[in-house]
């Protein structure tokens, strides 16, 4: 199917160390335009999937296409293109701290640019243009020469975006994008990915902790428990006896708002 | 799992795993052995030392007859088995041993009296136990009436919880103890340390040390034999200043880039890269534990005796090393996230590297490095000692004329205050350097 941008099958992961079996036999499709959120508890396997989609981890077995590509078969030079399609922002931000703002962003336009030019920190008028458009399209243009770790949470977040937008991206994977935040903070960021699911038509995969989020932005929900899948529906399907199903028996609902 | 089932089966375990398992009690056996031999040595050592036994050489070396040597090894062999059919043996608690009954007690003296004899009747077919099909557990004469020898990290969960006790008092403790002394004596005695001789030698060295306290400056800016190829303190000042700045700036630029060959992170982890990986590691710390002074040896035979080319490759070469595995282990130190999301964007692995590693690391790279500089300044002023040029030169052309020249030692003295007074200054610029990165 064409409106189909991920298409996994089988999907497993096992960790050698510790022989975990963090991913049991998952499949499941994304289509174009979605804003797909991953639940489950710690531990359940969300990191690991969307590790292995872009193969930040080896997948033990099955298969994962993208866009029409098998991402698992592909050969490194392939893969580096893949890559650059799929742009991905991390809970622990992961900036080079020791680099400015700018660097940072520019350096997710690495995929694209020539390396010999690269290597010399040498970026074009274009890029740099566009890495200011982004910071500015994120908030915090002024922050652009400042070192990375003089920025608050918050804002470190947002260059984390502005790096993925320079991607120019099909699709966007947030592992926990929010969950070293403050509420009203998160919010701010988990809007920015709304708009670039909603104007960009960027597709976008997120895990978050808070069912609330989930059901405010979420346009479908993919819960795990134990590297499987176990809820697979819209948003407004999870109700009490679901969620105690995802979560076990102890849990409550908290809500972020 | 209380008692261990004896199992029919035959041979249910593959060979690797018997060996894992074997694996603690035989490194507690050598490391047992080997330090019951050490004990023997500082014994006889020092009843050498101070009764003078009857194998004893017109120099004073122990030379014991030929016979003696199987004895002393038969009585240490004796002593590891007794030690480990006790249950007591520093060898069994740092490999994770404990001797307990099959449910967990303390052993009994009458398992320790059937293991200790155990031990010996079975000793000659010990290598069978390979082949055995006894369970896992009970590998070794491990049983009902001989004990068994229990891995703690297996069973710990299982124990019930120690007191924590006096650790001086314990068996380990003690033992700790009676070797530390043990060693500490016999360092005393091999080091020839004797306080008694400060003193007494005071008055008989009073004019060398008056002589080097008044030193004289007269070849500071003066050549000593422009003919001999001797010049003054400053030249050689400046030598070794240069000596040391050339080999630090290139042996850094050497070792930057190879540093990453270096580092288990960035090599990955199939097989071509754990090989780079290893030559790497291994090369610098073959190099490292090489004296940068015993190189000079090697250079000054290569390029001339006291020609501070032969000094400058000795460090350059010993830099390489030394901040090779530095670097590399900063580089392994880096935080993985970033280069993870950098990897992400699809950038080359080499692109990582400058955009993601690169940054994290040149703090400490400055550091080291000049941390790294204070020691070769350190190491030319010396490294003459062995033909590499330097400020050294001097020190040592004067201390061998002593006998020669009135102010030999006045000369010495001098040489001394110079590099004093410049290693001083170095190390306090480097340090204030260091500060202001850190
Ligand atoms: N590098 C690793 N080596 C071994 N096991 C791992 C590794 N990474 C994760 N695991 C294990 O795999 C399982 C899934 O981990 P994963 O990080 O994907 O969970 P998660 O849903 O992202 O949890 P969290 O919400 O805490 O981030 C866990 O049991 C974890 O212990
Ligand atoms: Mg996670």
């Amino acid at each position: 199917m064409m409106d189909d941008l991920i298409r996994i099958e089988h999907l497993t992961k096992i960790y050698e160390r510790g022989e975990v079996l963090a991913l049991n036999d998952v499949s499941f499709t994304v289509k174009r335009g979605e804003f797909l959120v991953l639940l489950g508890l710690s531990g359940s396997g969300k990191s690991t999937l969307l590790r292995c989609i872009n193969r930040l981890i080896e997948p033990t077995a099955g298969t994962i296409i993208f866009d029409g590509i098998d991402v698992t078969r592909a050969s490194s030079r392939q893969l580096r293109q893949i890559r650059r399609r799929m742009a991905m922002i991390f809970q622990q931000f992961n900036l080079v701290k020791r680099s400015t703002v700018l660097t940072n962003v520019l350096s997710g336009r690495l995929g694209y640019v020539s390396p010999a030019a690269s290597a010399i920190h040498k970026f074009s008028k274009q890029d740099i243009d566009m890495a200011m458009a982004d910071l500015d399209r994120v908030g915090i243009p002024e922050q652009a020469y400042k070192r990375a770790d003089e920025l608050s949470g918050g804002q470190q977040q947002r260059v984390g975006i502005a790096r993925a937008l320079m991607q120019q991206p099909d699709l966007l994977m947030a592992d926990e994008p929010v969950s070293a935040l403050d509420p009203a903070t998160s919010h701010s960021v988990m809007q920015h990915l709304e708009t670039m699911n909603r104007e960009d038509g960027v597709t976008v995969i997120a895990s978050l902790h808070f069912l609330s989020l989930a059901r405010r932005y979420g346009t479908k929900i993919l819960a795990l428990k134990d590297g499987e899948i176990v809820f697979e529906g819209l948003p407004t399907e999870i109700d009490e006896a679901r969620f105690m199903e995802i979560y076990g028996e102890e849990a409550k609902e908290v809500e972020v708002r | 799992m209380k008692k261990p089932k004896k199992s029919k089966s035959a041979r249910r375990y593959p060979l690797l795993d018997r060996l894992v398992v074997l694996r603690p009690r035989l490194s507690a056996f050598m490391l047992d052995w080997a330090s019951w031999g050490y004990v023997a040595y500082g014994v006889m050592y020092l009843l050498n030392k101070y009764w003078y036994l009857r194998y004893v050489n017109f120099y004073g070396r122990l030379t014991l007859p030929a016979w003696a040597w199987p004895v002393v090894i038969l009585a240490t062999f004796e002593l590891v088995m007794l030690s480990h059919a006790s249950g007591q043996s520093i060898g069994l608690n740092l490999f994770g041993l404990k001797l307990l009954g099959p449910d967990y007690a303390p052993p009994t003296m009458r398992q320790r009296l059937h293991r200790y004899v155990a031990l010996h009747l079975k000793l000659p077919f010990q290598p069978l136990v390979l082949f055995s099909d006894r369970p896992l557990g009970m590998l070794l004469h491990d049983g009902e009436r001989a004990g068994c020898m229990f891995q703690v990290a297996r069973i710990k969960d299982d124990l019930p919880p120690e007191k924590p006790g006096r650790w001086y008092l314990t068996y380990r403790g003690l033992c700790l103890a009676g070797l530390f002394g043990l060693t500490f004596w016999l360092g005393w005695k091999i080091t020839a340390i004797n306080l008694q001789m400060l003193v007494d030698r005071v008055s008989k060295s009073s004019h060398i040390w008056h002589d080097l306290f008044t030193p004289s400056f007269t070849y500071l800016t003066e050549s000593v034999n422009e003919r001999g190829h001797l010049y003054s303190i400053t030249y050689y000042m400046m030598e070794t200043i240069f000596m040391a700045f050339f080999a630090t700036v290139t042996g850094a630029i050497v070792a930057f880039p190879i540093s990453f060959l270096g580092a288990r992170n960035i090599m990955g982890f199939n097989a071509v890269g754990w090989l780079i990986y290893s030559v790497m590691r291994t090369l610098f710390n073959a190099l490292r534990s090489i004296e940068s002074i015993l190189m000079a040896v090697l250079f000054a035979v290569w390029v001339g005796f006291g020609n501070p080319f032969a000094g400058a490759l000795a460090l350059f070469l010993h830099t390489i090393a030394a901040l090779g595995k530095l670097y590399s282990e900063q580089v392994e130190a880096v935080d993985p996230g970033p280069l993870e999301a950098i990897a992400a964007t699809g950038a080359r692995r080499w692109q990582v590297v400058i955009y993601g590693v690169i940054p994290q690391i040149i703090p400490s790279y400055l550091a080291f490095t000049l941390y790294r500089w204070d020691i070769n300044i350190r190491m030319a002023t010396v490294i003459a000692l062995v033909g590499g040029g330097g400020i050294g030169t001097l020190l040592f052309y004067f201390k061998n004329e002593v006998g020669r020249l009135d102010d030999a030692w006045n000369q010495v003295g001098a040489v001394i205050v110079a590099i004093v007074i410049i290693v001083w200054i170095l190390d306090y610029i480097s340090a204030r350097v260091r500060e202001k990165i850190g």
